[in-house]
């Protein structure tokens, strides 16, 4: 039995019936076509599919649709005029934090949110905030390399010059 | 300047392409792929290991959606054979007939307009089994089988093979005898992306076209062909962009059979994507292997040979291409690893059992194999007090020696072994872990120094290939190379990528080769209907056998590009040279660019004198390198552990790598397949394992049980290239995607039993999780 919810979805308003057991993430992507969220584990613990929900990172393979209910949800897609996320792909670019690219949405906002919230984390905090995201291509060598970078640079005020 | 110097060709550390479109969530992926009517599929798969099928009942007001073994006429069975003498073939039912032999063997297909939907009528298919008992254990599988996984064969065997020797001399002339039994785990590859499937059948072309996460999509088609009984020109596959491969989608899947069949009994678009929980419960396929080995050595710690009986787990059914005795025929043919010995004998099996048919992941059998001679070489280097380093340094391979020719016949192309293992033990400091081994720790944990060194046959083509008699023989790579009105260089390659960033490799190969800026070359592949046929991607191949295809299309572009300029520009194409994507008579100012002659070509042919090569711009070429046994990259791996003995818990201090890969077309790109590689092998080394139980029931079925490493678990690691040409490839490149997998497991359990040989520990199985190191520390007290 399907129910009406309404959120935002990369600032713009959806409304739209749900099915109660459709989780966020198939919402984004069946739904709404939202296709650059992955879908790696559906059981929480690989992260590929983490977007941010009223500003924090989530599963959205373990979030129902109809549990954002009046929640704002942003997805790799709604990330293009924030310069922070312009750095950060700049900076995974410049250090090879990708291989086959699966992982990296849901890696992007997970770095974000490191930048944001932590802007003087040091390796060893960056791996630990950084392990509830898996990649198998990278080894993870690149991508704590591109977070380092970016904290760097806005360290020193130079961000928007990694692009 | 010219391309040597502009920073974009071979040896450049060139940004990806691919990049762009990755970082913004644009990946196609075959997830993300919407065909109009589409229905969605789900499987009804085994819950048991091995049972008789009494009956399956499809439920009532639901039959029209769903389909079994009966269902699907004119389907055959997978069959993927080989031609080493005594192979018995399995036939591979794309669903379940007769009986199941794995947990996760596909018995139903359920179609509804959502997956969700498609699990609910799945959920009410009713199965009727007699549970038969499982053949889980691969030795007691061959010496006292509980059951018969296919009953006509009299045993479980796939193949026995045999690299017989005498050693009866060295066993009497030895100063050392070291005999040890060991295990590796088997494995689950686990790409981020699972595998996954969209087709239908196009009417217009009377032709299936399927998307599929595939490595070699031109062998999916010729499988598919044989199943579906339909001539290969009917169908064409599409790999989208790929989430990881690693081995995982080197396969014609039943899925891909059945789907196949289905979109064109139902005239509709059909999809199936694998969720995690079914790929961990159905697909853990790789890694699994027993040795029984004996090392022998004189006094100085030289080896006198080696005397090995090694089981391969193969799973339940032979897999196409690669078969499924691929790996355990391997086993006994590269054992000898990089060193020179006297006399060696191994006998192998390809064992049949209750589980998912074995699939080659990255670096074969060369994971197990390195951790069974490396660990071998330590417990030798114990028993003699010697250093580990050391005792590889008398036996390797000396570099004067090259190109040289090995106990099995494998022909070692070029290369400094030793200097490997000399500049790991300085990077690793073998002193000063020795001083800190001396002075203890002040929190109680023991460290441990380890080393291992393998070299990797890769790009091995078809004077290797067809001795083994598989489905599959590579034999001249192609590539068509197509300069287009505009000057953009179209590149059209049969092989794929999944992560390994051949659209800015293959751009950087074509910009030495014709001067084309990299921005201005597209890459075609991935598709059977737009490109050359290729056996695909696979065996760290690519960059030789793609990056020689083309760079030997551009030469020919070059020539017939030069051919046009000297009649337009009037003058010898002897007086031309190719620069930067223009082209100059030497000495002179007279120039054209790429753009100006493909203009003319297309859109000016009045231009053209009469006598032009009717040819063009669109060349497709061929190549296989010079000595096609394969390139020989190789490294040393060194590491530093910690190991807390209350705990079992370890904990890497140092990883260094001295990897030689031959010339490096960019090394970022290497670097990273080397960092991703050892990551890989940190998980086979201490985290991941599919255990069954006695019943053959997969025991950890999410990625909760089974354990990937994470960012915490991978160390810093540091490398350092060393750059030996092959001498027989286009730019002496080595294939080196594999590598990084292949030592971990041995450096890492060499170090641990290196902090753990004065409490008389050695631990020869994977993975050393601390339950097996607490345990081998308590029997030893006893």
């Amino acid at each position: 039995m399907k129910r009406a919810v309404s959120m935002t979805v990369n600032g713009r308003p959806v409304e739209a019936p749900v099915e109660p057991r459709t989780h966020l993430a198939d919402f984004l992507r069946e739904e709404l076509g939202l296709t650059g969220t992955n879908l790696g584990c559906e059981h929480g613990v690989c992260g590929a599919c983490t977007v941010e929900i009223d500003g924090a990172p989530s599963r959205s393979c373990i979030t129902f649709a109809i549990a954002c209910d009046g929640a704002s949800v942003r997805s790799i897609e709604g990330f293009d005029d924030d310069p922070v996320m312009a750095d950060l792909r700049a900076a995974f670019t410049a250090e090879h934090a990708l291989q086959c690219g699966y992982c990296t949405p849901g890696m992007l906002v997970t770095a974000r949110d490191i930048v944001m919230r932590l802007p003087d984390a040091d390796e060893a905090r960056i791996r630990k905030e950084l392990s509830g995201n898996l990649c198998r291509c990278t080894g993870y060598v690149g991508i704590v390399r591109a977070v380092r970078r970016v904290l760097a640079a806005r360290r020193t005020g130079h961000g928007s010059a990694l692009n | 300047m010219t391309e040597a110097h502009s920073g974009k060709g071979v040896g450049a550390s060139l940004a990806r392409k691919e990049d762009r479109r990755f970082l913004r969530g644009q990946g196609e992926y075959v997830a993300n792929i919407r065909l109009p009517g589409m229905l969605d599929v789900a499987f009804v798969r085994s819950p048991m290991a091995h049972a008789a099928i009494r009956s399956i009942a499809k439920p009532a007001g639901h039959e029209a959606s769903v389909f079994i073994a009966a269902d699907l006429t004119g389907v055959k069975a997978i069959r993927a054979v080989s031609g080493l003498k005594g192979f018995k073939a399995s036939d591979q039912p794309v669903l379940a007939s007769g009986k199941v032999r794995q947990v996760g063997e596909l018995v139903a297909m359920c179609v509804a307009p959502t997956r969700a939907e498609a699990e609910d009528i799945a959920d009410l298919v009713e199965l009727d089994l007699r549970e038969l008992p499982a053949v889980v254990d691969m030795v007691a599988a061959r010496t006292g089988p509980p059951a018969l996984v296919h009953d006509e064969w009299g045993d479980n065997v796939f193949l026995e093979s045999l690299v017989d020797d005498d050693l009866s001399d060295v066993k009497r002339d030895a100063a050392v005898t070291v005999r040890r039994t060991i295990r590796t785990a088997r494995q689950h590859m686990s790409p981020m992306e699972g595998r996954g499937v969209v087709c239908e059948w196009n009417r217009r072309l009377d032709q299936l076209v399927m998307y599929s996460a595939a490595q070699m999509p031109h062998i999916n088609r010729a499988g598919l062909s044989d199943c579906l009984g339909i001539d290969q020109g009917a169908i064409r596959v599409i790999a989208p962009d790929v989430g990881g491969g690693f081995g995982y989608k080197g396969i014609l899947l039943p899925e891909e059979v059945c789907l196949a069949w289905l979109c064109r009994k139902l005239a509709r678009p059909v999809r199936w994507i694998e969720d995690r929980r079914e790929q961990l419960s159905a697909n853990a396929n790789c890694r699994e292997h027993h040795y029984e080995i004996a090392v022998y050595a004189d006094a100085k710690g030289r080896l006198l040979g080696i005397d090995c009986e090694a089981s391969v787990d193969s799973g339940a059914y032979s897999s196409y291409p690669f078969s499924a005795c691929l790996e355990a025929a391997q086993v006994g043919s590269i054992l000898p690893g990089p060193y020179k010995m006297e006399r060696y004998r191994c006998r192998t099996w390809s064992v049949a059992t209750n589980k998912a048919p074995i699939l080659p992941y990255r670096g074969v059998a060369r994971t197990g194999v390195c951790f069974a001679l490396e660990l071998m070489m330590d417990a030798v280097a114990r028993e003699l007090k010697l250093e580990p380093h050391e005792l590889r340094l008398v036996n390797l391979v000396q570099p004067g020696e090259m190109p040289y020719l090995n106990i099995t016949n494998k022909h070692f192309d070029s290369g400094d072994y030793p200097e490997a293992v000399r500049r790991a033990a300085r990077m690793i400091d073998v002193a000063a872990v020795r001083a800190r081994q001396r002075r203890g720790e002040p929190d109680g944990r023991r460290v441990g120094l380890g080393f291992a060194i393998y070299c990797e046959q890769a790009a091995h083509g078809t004077s290797v290939y067809h001795g083994w008699g598989i489905p599959m023989v590579p034999g001249h790579e192609q590539c068509t190379a197509r300069l287009s009105p505009d000057g953009i260089l179209e590149l059209r390659i049969g092989a794929h990528s999944h992560g390994q960033g051949m659209e800015t490799t293959l751009a950087q190969v074509a910009h030495s080769v014709l001067g084309v800026d990299p921005d201005n070359v597209r890459l075609v592949h991935g598709d059977t209907g737009l490109t050359p046929y290729s056996t695909g991607t696979w065996g760290s191949r690519c960059m030789v056998m793609s990056g020689g295809a083309v760079a030997t299309a551009c030469e020919q572009i070059a020539g017939r590009v030069k051919a046009i300029a000297s009649k337009l520009l009037e003058v010898a194409a002897a007086d031309l040279v190719l620069e930067l994507g223009e082209v100059r008579v030497a000495g002179t100012d007279r120039k054209m660019t790429l753009a100006e002659i493909a203009h003319v070509w297309y859109r000016k042919p009045q231009l053209l004198p009469a006598d032009v090569d009717p040819a063009g711009l669109e060349a497709t070429a061929g190549y296989k390198a010079k000595v096609d046994t394969g390139t020989f990259s190789y490294a040393c791996h060194a590491t530093t552990v910690a190991v807390d003995i209350e705990t079992g818990h370890v904990e890497i201090l140092d990883y260094a790598i001295v990897e030689d890969g031959g010339t490096l077309v960019n090394p970022m790109i290497v670097d990273g397949q080397v960092f991703g590689g050892t990551a890989q092998g940190v998980g086979t080394a201490l985290y991941e394992e599919m255990p069954f139980d006695e019943q053959g029931q997969p025991l950890a079925t999410t990625l909760a049980d089974y354990l990937l490493p994470g960012s915490g678990e991978v160390p810093a690691i540091r490398i350092e290239h060393m750059e030996t040409p092959s001498p027989y490839t286009f730019f002496g490149q080595k294939g080196i995607g594999e590598g990084g997998a292949i030592a971990p497991p041995a450096a890492i359990a060499n170090a641990v039993n290196d902090a753990l040989a004065p409490l008389g520990v050695e631990i020869t199985e994977t993975p050393l999780t601390p339950r097996r190191i607490v345990e081998a520390i308590l029997k030893a007290r006893k």
